[in-house]
């Protein structure tokens, strides 16, 4: 019983493990090219979401882990913005590294 | 000098409208300490699961609070963060970490 959890255990640690090394390496150059729809909006420095209005959000220097889990979320529908499913809906996981990745590899001055 | 005193009126009346929805600073690094475990103490996230918060427009932040608090969004962690916040405790987290140095604006200009 014992070893069986064990087992499980370096089961489940190793598939994270992968799971997250597949997802940090993106490649900035590719993601670059694939992030030129994203500019219309947040490339543009105080650009405002409409109803409700906020700003949308700076991407420049953020987590390349964070920016594809969000763009994952937006995918599956668990996170909800018109906007940004439709961005998000036919992105490969490779994209979203990518993507991820350019956004990253902005720093700060 | 009549003129003069409703012509300063008014401007401190936009002042007092401006403060109340900008937040306070300085109450929001107080109650920023729980934050500060997976995004930062000055919200430059050291985990990369966790998105940075510095620099981030105050104004997403705050909506983003918001959407955890409704349910809008959705994430076991963070809705168990803002439950006890009120919207006042929130409009100061968000400035708080939007006067931080971190996140970029990208600018394709």
């Amino acid at each position: 019983m014992n070893h069986q959890l064990t087992a499980l255990l370096c089961g489940t640690v190793l598939a994270v493990g992968f799971s997250t090394s597949a997802m940090a390496a993106g490649d900035a150059e590719k993601g670059s090219s694939l992030a030129a729809t994203c500019m219309g909006c947040h490339g543009i420095p105080s650009y405002t979401n409409v109803y409700p209005t906020y700003h949308v959000p700076k991407v420049g220097g953020q987590h390349a882990d964070y920016i594809a889990a969000a763009l994952k979320a937006y995918q599956s529908g668990e996170r909800k913005h018109p906007t940004m499913q439709a961005q998000a809906a036919s992105l490969s996981d490779q994209d979203m590294a990518d993507i991820g990745a350019y956004f990253a590899s902005f720093k700060a001055k | 000098m009549k003129r003069l005193n409703i012509a300063l009126f008014g401007v401190l009346v936009l002042l007092a409208i401006n403060t109340a929805s900008a937040g306070d600073p300085a109450a929001g690094k107080e109650k920023s300490a729980t934050c500060a475990a997976c995004h930062g103490a000055d919200g430059n996230a050291p985990t990369p699961a966790f998105p940075s918060l510095a620099g981030q427009y105050a104004d997403y932040l705050l909506q983003a609070l918001k959407e955890y608090k409704s349910g809008k969004r959705n994430n076991p962690i963070m809705a168990g963060q803002v439950a006890a916040l009120t919207d006042v405790d929130m409009e100061n987290l968000a400035a708080y970490f939007a006067e931080q140095k971190g996140l970029i604006a990208i600018d394709i200009e």
